[in-house]
């Protein structure tokens, strides 16, 4: 019976041609608007590692001068070479890794390839296992590499067919700079979005994929300049060592536990460690040393903006407002079949009949709604992605959010029919239209 | 106008009035808001940076990797570019307005580390950097050639303490003062904080990052040479003669040191273009939307006006077989109509005032200015009209013969 | 009152013109109660249509109380409907979503009538035809002789010249057809000139005079002459 009514459904798409096209672009716009505005704000509360994400971790520690005059800002997540130093060396917890960003010129041992500008993090070998990084070739360098400041690196794909093209670049070396680097492994294709592990709340930081990874000790035996933020509160002295040995703020420190159950003790420990450096002289403010997981991570950065949120409640002010409308053309639409239904009514069909029929044709425009929302949503979310480079890692459709989308806008269209159904059901039984 | 008998009408028609009523007031509700936020976003995205000209400063940053006597390479660049025939001034620094990151730090006038501080932008002035973006100065003077000093990271350089910088950063430092030039201020509100004096004030001078907030306007300019190999390059090309410096600039900077890789080349117009792009993206997302739903309310509008016509065809014969003419028959609509539109606006004035205040203490959004209301008002009126002409114009059309056929 | 001098209708379609009057001539002198008769599709309507200045016409010219109407603008002829002409219809036509009171109001406001003149007339048409009381019913809530009776209301309250009237018993059993042919007769007798379309033999033996309609013409040579 149902498969009646959806073909009468379909069938009767022809009928008041206007009403019906006016319908389905109502609702094909406000899913289109909605939707790509949901996607990009999915994304952005997504969780990049979801099968670790409350086990991976990162904090921040208050190294500011006693007297210093700071307003009610947060802290940044940023931490001096002293202490991630010290952190690694104290190796709590399954694996860890000190970060900061860098950044070098390639130069390309290939005809035709011009030098080029590349970004990198400067990483631990635990990073790789840490992050679930996925290898299409070799793998992380070793721990004795780290300790040795080994040259060596690990390359995202596109840079590897950049470079090597289609020979393995597994031993092939890579030179930046005035350094050679040994290749050891290849990623796949890893794009986590967000890029949690290096993001701060500046959002041109977290937009790009990152190249390349060398040992975090080699980067620091190299001097190799910090490409991210670099905060000083007090002097430094001049140079690399001087920056090094300084209270400036540069690096991040990520560790991952063996099971969320060790979080408490991580806190301990990480509490236990502010009080002897405080004895040693250093954080002479209170502590305000703070722990994150991933998700606790992007909240506190605020990887979903302002803007996001204002364009996610305008596409759902905007769904809204075409739904009523919706509504308002379906009650048309029907209320001028009222005649139909006397008769249908007359020649036996029950309220319940005519309720599911004309809810049906309801569901039949909105599933031709929804394919023309789709394709508008994915016609969005590549403007979006063109508009701005920092949403483009955002402005991907997935399947959960293509299924959502078709549901939604059939949903959508069911609630809207269901008051002119309803209406539509209290049409009494007659053989012809009553003259008013 | 009958506007007793029209209520009791509506009274039985009492829904589809009541959807079209909802959506002009969720639409009033969301346009001039959207308004309000369009107008923000364009209104930042235009401001004043100082720099004069902004299409004709172009900006190029190689990367300069034989870093062997950075201060000869740089001197031997600027030569070059200056010689470059349409290039009127050339400077070097170490960051551009608008160019999205660079340097800041923080400026106080007392070394006390209770005593308020200002965050600006600092930039250096690598020689002539403010007649290459030609900038203002309203007090003081500018560098001369022989105030610029080499400033190499490696080493311990002493810093250069006469210093320019913008007006909104002077009046922030010291409040209530009209007078610069000379005063004291410092980097760093700690007792070790370099000392600085102003030589000069600059009307304005926006950050690489142009906040949205009033610290856009505050920079500091040093009279120095940055030795790192990140340096911009800035000429000032002389009008029309752009298209040709770009591409002197370009070979120019090549020849110098080959295999130089360039973070490509900008003018400040196309930095402000990238700067602003979000700003823009979004307002332009606004006004898109905008227009949708103004078109989808009309569309509402003329769907449920045309219901209503066709019902009550053989009420409108009747009516003008008792003496309705046309006009009567279209005031009747558009009064109807009216009635409507208004009661949606009431209420689309108070949504309006109550998503504004929602906005504003969750998403930072301006307050709505009244005449963007009003402004909304008066399309949601308008609108109302022009989409229900149609249908009212097609119920005037309708022959009073009507009234006498049986069905 | 009323003269017709060889009107002539034709409806066209894209493939064939049919005429609805060939060449109709009558004449109805002013206090006269006239029946027009005639068999279905013999044009009774269509002449209603025109002499009511619902319709135009083709050919002929049409005297309504003196004045030649056959090229008046549609304005024109809507404020003539209002002041000159009341129409009793087969099925009521009152407006469902107004009361009594309003629907007899219509009219009046077409006119641009003050409010305590309106009230006035009102009131006192609504009191001539006995439904005073009722009127704030709609029109859903009386019976038909009720529903036709506020009709008839409708149509003298702006004290026409003349009333015509399509079928207005056709929708009403006997009782009250004969209650509302009763107040028709009475309205006649106070000097307000009516036409009347029926094919009822009963309800025309009662009026002064018969015009028979046959094929979009008065078929009777005296009555055509007549008056």
């Amino acid at each position: 019976m149902l498969g009646y009514y959806l073909q009468l459904g379909f069938r009767n798409l022809r009928r008041s041609p206007v009403l019906t096209a006016l319908i389905i672009l109502t609702l094909a716009v406000g899913v289109a608007a909605s939707m790509s505005t949901l996607t990009v704000l999915y994304m952005m509360s997504g969780d990049p590692i979801p099968q670790k994400s409350s086990r991976l971790l990162t904090l921040k520690l208050d190294n500011y001068p006693l007297d210093f005059n700071d307003t009610d800002e947060k802290l940044p997540g940023i931490l001096t070479w002293t202490d991630v130093r010290n952190l690694r060396e104290d190796a709590k917890g399954l694996r860890r890794t000190g970060l900061y960003g860098i950044s070098g010129i390639v130069y390309p041992n290939k005809e035709g390839v011009k030098n080029f500008f590349a970004d990198g993090v400067a990483v631990d070998a635990d990073f790789f296992a840490m992050m679930d990084a996925p290898f299409i070739a070799g793998g992380a360098w070793t721990a004795a590499e780290d300790r040795s400041e080994a040259r060596v690196a690990v390359i995202a794909a596109p840079l590897a067919e950049k470079l090597f093209g289609k020979e393995s670049a597994i031993g092939r070396n890579l030179r930046m700079d005035s350094e050679e680097f040994r290749v050891v492994g290849v990623l796949h294709d890893w794009k986590p979005t967000p890029k949690f592990y290096r993001m701060d709340g500046n959002s041109s930081a977290g937009s790009d994929a990152d190249d390349i990874f060398i040992p975090l000790s080699t980067a620091l035996a190299a001097h190799r300049d910090v490409s991210g933020n670099t905060s000083c509160y007090s002097n430094a002295d001049p140079g690399f060592e001087g920056l090094m040995r300084s209270e400036c703020i540069w690096l991040r420190y990520w560790v991952e536990l063996g099971s969320e159950a060790e979080r408490a003790e991580y806190r301990d420990y990480l509490s236990a460690y502010v009080q002897r450096q405080k004895q040693l002289g250093r954080l002479p403010r209170p502590d305000k040393s703070a722990l994150y997981n991933v998700r606790e991570w992007l909240q506190e950065i605020e990887v979903v903006d302002d803007d996001t949120r204002l364009q996610t409640w305008l596409a759902f002010g905007f769904l809204s407002v075409c739904l009523v409308n919706t509504i308002g053309l379906l009650l048309a639409k029907f209320t001028a079949r009222t005649a139909e239904i006397g008769v249908r009514r007359a020649l036996g069909a029950t309220r319940s009949q005519i309720f599911l029929q004309y809810l049906s044709e309801a569901a039949a425009l909105g599933l031709v709604g929804s394919i023309i929302g789709v394709a508008g949503a994915f016609g969005m979310l590549h403007l979006l992605a063109k508009q701005s480079p920092n949403l483009e890692q955002y402005a991907r459709m997935d399947p959960t959010m293509l299924a959502t989308t078709v549901l939604l806008s059939v949903l959508a269209a069911v609630i809207a029919g269901l008051l002119p159904t309803l209406r539509a059901t209290q049409v009494v039984p007659a053989l012809q239209l009553k003259s008013q | 106008m009958e506007i007793r008998p029209i209520l009791s009408a509506l009274r039985h028609n009492l829904t589809g009035a009541l959807l079209i009523a909802t959506q002009v007031a969720l639409t009033l509700a969301i346009i001039s808001n959207s308004a309000s936020v369009i107008r923000e976003r364009l209104a930042v995205s235009q401001r004043d940076s100082g720099v004069d000209a902004e299409s004709r400063i172009l900006t190029q940053r190689p990367i300069l990797f034989s870093q062997i006597d950075l201060a000869n390479l740089i001197q031997t660049d600027l030569d070059a570019l200056r010689a470059i025939p349409g290039v009127e001034s050339v400077t070097v620094t170490n960051q551009v307005p608008m160019g999205r990151s660079g340097w800041s730090s923080t400026f106080a006038t007392e070394r006390v580390p209770t005593a308020p501080n200002q965050s600006a932008g600092l930039y250096f002035d690598g020689g002539r950097l403010l007649e290459t973006f030609g900038l203002k100065l309203v007090e003081g003077r500018g560098f001369r050639d022989d105030e610029i000093v080499n400033i190499d990271p490696k080493v311990q350089n002493p810093p250069p303490t006469g210093v320019l910088l913008t007006r909104r950063l002077a009046e922030a430092l010291f409040p209530g003062q009209s007078q610069f030039v000379g005063r004291v201020f410092y980097q760093g509100n700690t007792p070790d904080s370099e000392e600085l004096r102003v030589i000069g004030v600059i009307e304005r001078f926006t950050t690489p990052w142009a906040q949205t907030g009033p610290g856009n306007e505050y920079a500091v300019v040093f009279p120095a040479r940055y030795l790192n190999p990140f340096n911009h390059y800035v000429v000032r090309a002389a009008p029309g003669a752009e298209a040709q410096v770009r591409k002197a600039m370009e070979e120019a900077l090549e020849k110098n040191e080959p295999g130089r890789v360039s973070n490509g080349q900008y003018s400040i117009q196309e930095m402000r273009d990238r700067r602003y792009r979000g700003e823009r993206a979004l307002a332009w997302l606004l006004v898109s939307v905008t227009v949708f739903l103004l078109g989808v309310t009309a569309s509402g509008i003329v769907g449920m006006a045309s219901l209503w016509v066709n019902l009550r065809r053989k009420q409108i014969g009747v009516r003008r077989a008792l003496g309705a003419t046309r006009g009567d028959i279209v005031r009747y609509f558009l009064t109807e109509n009216l009635i409507i539109t208004s009661a949606g606006i009431a209420v689309g004035v108070l949504a309006a005032w109550g998503l504004n205040g929602v906005l504003m203490s969750e998403l930072s959004v301006p307050r709505l200015p009244l005449d963007y209301l009003l402004s909304g008002v008066l399309l949601m009126l308008l609108l109302g009209v022009v989409a229900v002409l149609g249908p009212a114009l097609r119920a005037a059309k309708l022959s009073p013969a009507l009234a006498t056929r049986s069905v | 009152m009323l003269q017709m001098d060889g009107v002539q209708k034709i409806y066209r379609t894209d493939l064939v013109q049919t005429y609805a009057l060939r060449s109709l001539s009558l004449r109805v002198a002013e206090g006269e109660f006239v029946a027009v008769t005639g068999p279905s599709g013999s044009g009774k309507t269509t002449f209603l249509n025109i002499a009511g200045l619902l319709e135009t016409f083709e050919a002929g010219t049409y005297r309504l109380d003196g004045e030649d109407v056959s090229k008046l603008s549609d304005h024109a002829r809507s404020r003539l409907r209002n002041v000159k002409i009341g129409f009793i219809f087969q099925s009521f036509n009152l407006i469902p979503d107004l009361n009594v009171y309003d629907n007899v109001d219509v009219p009046l406001r077409y006119r641009g009538m003050a409010g305590s003149e309106r009230k006035r007339r009102i009131t006192e048409a609504l009191e001539r035809v006995g439904l005073a009381s009722r009127h704030q019913h709609l029109p859903s809530q009386l019976s038909g002789g009720q529903q036709q009776r506020v009709a008839i209301a409708r149509a003298l309250a702006g004290s026409p010249r003349i009333l015509l009237a399509d079928e207005p018993t056709g929708n009403l059993d006997s009782l009250m057809a004969r209650e509302v042919m009763n107040m028709l007769e009475e309205i006649n007798a106070q000097g307000t000139t009516i036409v009347m379309v029926t094919h009822d033999p009963e309800l025309a033996r009662r009026v002064h005079r018969n015009i028979h309609v046959m094929d979009g013409q008065v078929s009777d040579l005296d009555q055509r002459l007549a008056a």
